[in-house]
């Protein structure tokens, strides 16, 4: 089970502090007499290589999928076909509507496709029992929906650790992790706020460190930056960058900001239901 | 599996924690019905036990023989001992005869109005259930008393007082009384003064005064093993002894057994059965209320369960948080429901103490406790089950766009 990675616990100094279950060396920044700023957490000291060569790790072909409303199908999507390899950031653009949330969750395995060949991690997903669906959704891939979709009720650490708790992390461990995850995105001081007293961005970046609990091997991200200022916007997509450089994830952002699109390593236009390199 | 129960317990126990008013809600209706329900468990219970205490208080414990005469012809029993030998012969482990004495009582110069005297052997102890509120019932030393011997009731007690002199007597003919025993008042004495005189050589003459015993008021009592032979069989032989030793007319003489334990428990079984149809229905609808919020919140719930499977939930594993909560919410409703059930009858149990024997106490049994919070995690289970049926037929998708 990849659920206990080494990750967390050798993360590079700086970005995530050990929480205390390898018995790693402090951060520089403990350590120094005079407070000297903590290592800037992008130019990490020993940046990861990349994984090569990149296999695919997801694969799609000739996917579609449409909608019945008031008994007329409408296609959406007509005709999907792109491969995704470990360590690759995607950026997915097109207009609203196009079907951009469609395609993730096709994806995300939250929906089945009409048709098509759609191969994710070796395993050939299209017509799977939705028991393995399930656990394919909970081990191997993390989604940050454009709505959040946060447990309404519940505290930020708690959120992060619902996924953990299904992957059956232990407590302490699953707390710990939660706990850094949120401090790696900003909010180490709102561990214990529910969705509804926190701004828009702080549900998406709760999202986010809840989409990365499990360490996936893909990583969906619907968005993520839309409710989000510049400087969080950047924070949010080097957290990504970093996820599929150290960790070897694929990252799928769907993105309607130029910027965001332009870190990644290529991007994908849906056009009229059809899938566009480019 | 084992994964999917665990993070099932762990998430519904966190749901339920999450989401009080939801549990709140869900808690009324179950608590009303469990409530209901320990209470009527608790009310046969108490009533069982007051019914039977009350049987054997006034006929006697299982397998008592009772023996009426109403002979109107003025026949007299002649030869009391050899009767009661023998019924003896006859497989009786216990006799006693009992008769209505015409006998008076007085305090000083005071008579005893509406009192009444029954005149028992020692042996009735051992047939009836009998309280005491102090002292002692009768025993063999007491036949061999020069003073007649009586165990008074309690309202006879209370009149005879602290230093009052008892006597009892026929005819202007006054004997003093040697009272050695008080008997709780049971509900037939309806407040009035009564007694039990033993039936000995030094209260006869008083009571007696022919020395034959007089049909009016006389029967009696035998205990018989249970296990012994053929009922019917044993009621004639009780006929037959008492005709062979007295002048009754055998028509006039009747015997029956008495087993308090059963009649009581068949009338007990078809009113249990009529109260729990009550608290069954009051249950459901409690059940209905926990469905009810596990239904009617549904937006939330559905997007909360839909999430809960887009992050990795099996549908076993949705099933085990689902119905989890459910149980959960109920059973804590349960023991809610069982806390005010206590509080309760504790409350009432004291205000109708005065009314019952001091032997059957009002408590909430463990059969109680059991149906209480056993229907509350069925309840539970059955609310659980339905939602979660109900959030799987759904896709993860149209879930989450609730
Ligand atoms: N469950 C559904 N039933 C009917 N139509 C749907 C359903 N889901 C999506 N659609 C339709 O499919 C189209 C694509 O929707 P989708 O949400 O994928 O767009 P999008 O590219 O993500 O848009 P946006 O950038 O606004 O998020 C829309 O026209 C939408 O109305
Ligand atoms: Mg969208």
């Amino acid at each position: 089970m990849p659920l206990n990675s080494p990750r967390h616990a050798a993360a590079p100094a700086g970005t995530r502090p050990a929480t205390g279950a390898a018995p790693g060396p402090l951060p520089a920044a403990h350590t120094a007499p005079h407070g000297a700023p903590l290592p800037a957490a992008h130019t990490a000291p020993h940046p990861a290589p990349h994984p090569a060569p990149r296999q695919p790790l997801l694969r799609v072909e000739g996917l579609h999928k449409g909608f019945s409303v008031d008994g007329e199908t409408i296609r959406v999507l007509h005709e999907c076909s792109f491969a995704v390899g470990r360590g690759e950031v995607v950026a997915i653009v097109g207009q609203s509507g196009s079907g951009k949330s469609t395609l993730l969750n096709l994806l995300g395995l939250l929906d089945e496709a009409d048709g098509g060949t759609h191969v994710f991690d070796g395993v050939d997903v299209t017509g799977l029992r939705e028991h393995r669906r399930a656990r394919l959704r909970g081990d191997r891939i993390g989604f940050v929906f454009q709505q959040f979709h946060l447990l309404e009720r519940r505290t930020a650490v708690a959120n992060v650790c619902v996924p953990m708790v299904l992957g059956g992390v232990p407590l302490l461990r699953r707390r710990a992790v939660a706990r850094e995850l949120l401090e790696s995105v900003g909010l180490g001081h709102r561990l214990g706020s529910k969705p509804h007293q926190l701004s828009g961005g702080e549900q998406q970046r709760v999202a986010l460190a809840r989409a990365l609990s499990r360490d996936p091997a893909l990583i969906l991200a619907d968005e993520p930056t839309g409710a989000l200022d510049a400087e969080s916007s950047e924070l949010i997509m080097n957290q990504l960058l970093r996820q599929a450089s150290d960790r070897g994830a694929a990252v799928i952002v769907v993105t309607h900001d130029p910027a965001v699109a332009a870190r990644a390593d290529r991007s994908i236009t849906i056009v009229e239901g059809y899938t566009r390199d480019g | 599996m084992l994964r999917s129960l665990v993070s099932g317990f762990i998430l519904a126990a966190a749901g339920s924690r999450a989401n009080v008013t939801r549990t709140i809600l869900s808690c009324a209706g179950i608590t009303i019905g469990v409530g209901a329900l320990i209470l009527i468990v608790t009310g046969g219970d108490v009533g069982e036990r007051f019914a039977k205490s009350f049987a054997e208080s006034n006929a006697g414990v299982a397998a008592t023989y009772t023996v009426d005469v109403y002979d109107e012809s003025g026949g007299t029993l002649e030869d009391l001992d050899a009767l009661e030998a023998d019924l003896r012969r006859a497989g009786a482990q216990a006799v006693s005869i009992n008769s209505m004495s015409e006998a008076q009582m007085r305090i000083g110069e005071e008579e005893v109005e509406h009192a009444y005297t029954t005149v028992v052997d020692a042996e009735l102890g051992d047939i009836r259930r009998i309280t005491l509120a102090s002292g002692r019932w009768f025993d063999d030393s007491d036949t061999h008393s020069l003073a007649p011997v009586m165990v008074v009731n309690e309202g006879l007690a209370k009149q005879i007082g602290g230093d009052g002199r008892l006597q009892v007597g026929i005819e202007g003919q006054w004997k003093t009384v040697r009272v050695v025993g008080v008997v709780e008042d049971s509900a037939m004495d309806g407040g009035s003064a009564s007694a039990y005189l033993l039936r000995a050589p030094a209260s006869a003459p008083l009571v007696f005064p022919d020395g034959a015993v007089p049909s009016t008021g006389t029967g009696f009592s035998v205990r018989a093993d249970p296990e012994g032979a053929d009922a019917d069989a044993y009621r004639e032989r009780l006929v037959t002894s008492a005709s062979r030793w007295s002048s009754f007319d055998e028509d006039s003489i009747s015997a029956y057994r008495i087993d308090p334990g059963d009649e009581i428990n068949t009338v007990l079984t078809y009113l249990s059965l009529g109260l729990g149809g009550i608290a069954l229905i009051t249950l459901s609808t409690g059940m209905l209320g926990v469905l009810n919020v596990g239904l009617v919140t549904v937006r939330e719930r559905r997007r909360e369960l839909a999430t809960y499977r887009a992050l990795g939930a099996t549908s076993f594993g949705l099933f085990i948080i689902v119905v989890t909560e459910a149980v959960v919410v109920s059973v804590v409703a349960g023991v809610v429901a069982l806390l005010f059930c206590y509080t309760a009858v504790g409350i009432g149990g004291a205000l109708v103490a005065d009314y019952l024997p001091s032997d059957v106490g009002v408590y909430v049994p463990a059969q109680a406790v059991l149906v209480g919070l056993g229907s509350a995690a069925l309840a539970g289970l059955l609310a659980g089950v339905i939602p979660a049926w109900r959030a799987l037929r759904t896709s993860v998708v149209s879930g989450l766009r609730e």
